[in-house]
């Protein structure tokens, strides 16, 4: 019987500063490891601790893996101090995707938060690799600051690609923001949608999760065409431990990815 | 249908312990504990259930993930509600990814409740004081002796391993266990004033705030408890050591269970807390794996360091 409590052993390739408390770790496990754009891997550092992240490189790319992990907590913070040539632990995929089956020949509205960002950036370098069966792909992304801007230097190549790229930061004390100003709604002003024949995938912060997701309801979206990636406490990550409990739904098992229209009436789920 | 004198079940029990561990409920002050079988223990299979539920045979409450060489495990004595509890952990342990930790290799020897503890409350959901399946024997005490049911392959092998000590039971045996188990039953029904609660109804109120909650909840402190003493409660954490994993109970009640990195906590009042629980064991479980996640046993209630009676919460919010 396989474990699915096991790990794999990957080695740390790069280390890039996205961010003065993000970074991408480029990982090479030990033997191929293949997922689905959304699902999830616990990321292990031996004797320390293991935690939930969604993959941001593309679900195309076998041999390597990429992750993009802000420093927020005790396993976060030693997962920052890794260098290249360390050995960690992966666990899974685990977790559902996007359902990109049921995205194909649709306008595609991508809006992400601060380091949400990251597992949007592996639903759009999926969705660009096979650009023809979708419609417009949009991405609106919002940040903090410039400064808090993940993949600040990958937005061009893109759009270059076929992406068309929204993005707001909430303020900029230097000055040097040409892009809107305002919380990542305010990208909707003007902006012609599709929503009768488009879904909308929404990944960030609570709260930018929730006015987001408002703000697609406004705008005519129906809940059932709203994915959200829902941040629960992930343990066990196999539907077994509890602690992500999404209403009646595990969100490590039947999610992380939910359709509005699943979880909207379960109590504290912008918590 | 088969029956053992009581002068043989010490013979019987001895045999079995050559090839496995055993558990028996072993009372003391009027409650009982689990406790290993060892040569001269003489014990009974009477009574009701004991403090803690045979969950932690199945799965450790802290554990080092890795494979162990163990003795098989015959748990004599559990009750119905011990059965109907770990039916909802294998539904939840051994659901594709199968846990290969969770022990497979236990057998499971019930007995008819007797008597029953003042806070059991099975019958209030529709339940009965005695295992109806999921058993590999079942024992029904009755004068001089136990009928015996075999409920599992395994369990008719041990009959027929055993025959020299067993004979048939008799008609009158069999009308003496109908007898006892409608006493134990009107017992029952009797101190729970021959309620049955609207499941229905309930697993739609529990998911919405109401002054019962409020009332009744506000005397918790998270302590855990209940979770720890009811056999349905399934939650743990994974814990990383250096060598493998190690897993740990947890509970919903302690504050920090449903935290994530950065501090947001759906869970973050003791209110939703409290709520959680219900839900779970009343609408969520019943939903996602067609099971409730309690079992009437009422170990939770002279567990519990505020005095809630959660008997009594159900009660009240399936009024609503």
């Amino acid at each position: 019987m396989t474990d699915p409590y096991k790990t794999i052993k990957a080695e740390v390739l790069k280390v890039t500063d996205e961010t003065s408390n993000i970074k991408s770790f480029l990982l090479k496990p030990e033997k191929k490891f293949s997922f689905r754009t959304g699902q999830f891997v616990q990321f292990t550092v031996p004797g320390i601790g293991e935690a939930p992240f969604t993959p941001s490189s593309s679900h195309f790319e076998k041999d390597e893996i990429e992750i993009t992990i802000m420093k927020a907590g005790r396993v976060t913070s030693r997962i920052h101090e890794l260098k290249p040539k360390d050995i960690i632990g992966i666990r899974g995929p685990l977790g559902k995707g996007y359902p990109l089956e049921e995205f194909e020949g649709k306008e595609i509205l991508i809006l992400g938060g601060g380091v949400g960002m990251a597992p949007l950036r592996c639903l759009l370098l999926s969705l660009l690799e096979e650009k023809d069966k979708y419609g417009r792909i949009l991405l609106l992304y919002g940040s903090k600051t410039p400064g808090d801007i993940v993949y600040a230097g990958q937005f061009a190549d893109w759009k270059k690609r076929g992406a068309e790229i929204y993005r707001s930061v909430d303020r900029c004390d230097t000055g040097e923001w040409k892009e809107k100003k305002g919380v990542v709604t305010c990208l909707f002003e003007g902006l012609k949608l599709n929503p009768n024949n488009g879904v909308a995938v929404v990944c960030g912060p609570p709260i930018m999760m929730k006015f987001g997701t408002m703000k697609l309801l406004e705008v005519g979206y129906k809940p059932e065409n709203i994915y959200l990636s829902m941040e629960k406490n992930m343990s066990c990550g196999i539907g077994k431990c509890g602690h992500c409990a999404c209403g009646k739904y595990f969100a490590c098992k039947d999610g992380p990815v939910f359709k509005y229209s699943v979880v909207k009436d379960i109590e504290g789920i912008w918590d | 249908m088969k029956f053992i004198d009581k002068k043989d079940f010490a013979g019987f029990v001895e045999e079995l312990s050559a090839d496995s561990d055993i558990f028996y409920p072993k009372v003391s002050g009027g409650t009982g504990d689990w406790a290993k079988w060892q040569k001269g223990d003489e014990f009974s299979l009477e009574g009701h259930r004991t403090v803690l539920p045979i969950k932690y045979f199945f799965y450790s409450p802290q554990e080092n993930l890795v494979a162990k060489e163990r003795r098989p495990l015959i748990i004599f004595g559990a009750r119905g509600c011990d059965t109907r509890g770990l039916e909802l952990l294998k539904k939840i342990y051994l659901d594709d990814p199968e846990d290969p930790y969770f022990r497979k290799d236990i057998l499971i020897f019930t007995a008819d409740c007797t008597s029953v503890h003042t806070d059991c409350f099975c019958g209030v959901l529709g339940a009965h004081p005695r295992a109806e399946k999921d058993f590999d024997l079942n024992f029904s005490a009755v004068s001089d002796g136990y009928m015996v049911e075999a409920g599992s392959e395994k369990g008719e092998k041990i009959l027929q391993n055993n025959s020299d000590k067993l004979e048939n039971a008799s008609d009158a045996q069999k009308k003496e266990r109908e007898n006892m188990r409608a006493s134990v039953e009107k017992t029952l029904n009797g101190q729970n004033k021959g309620l049955t609660l609207d499941l229905q109804r309930l697993a739609q109120n529990v998911g919405t705030r109401n002054s019962s909650f409020e009332n009744q909840g506000k005397t918790c402190v998270s302590c855990s408890a209940c979770t720890t003493v009811c056999p349905a409660c399934f939650c743990f954490f994974l814990s990383e050591g250096t060598e493998n994993k190690i897993r740990y109970t947890d509970s919903c009640q302690l504050p920090g269970y449903a935290r994530v990195a950065g501090g947001g906590n759906p869970n973050k009042e003791l209110i939703s807390r409290f709520m959680h629980r219900f839900g779970c064991k009343f609408s969520w479980r019943p939903s996602m794996h067609n099971n409730l996640g309690c079992t009437g046993c009422g170990r939770c209630i002279p567990g519990c360091q505020g005095k809630i009676n959660f008997k009594d919460v159900l009660i009240e919010v399936a009024k609503q």
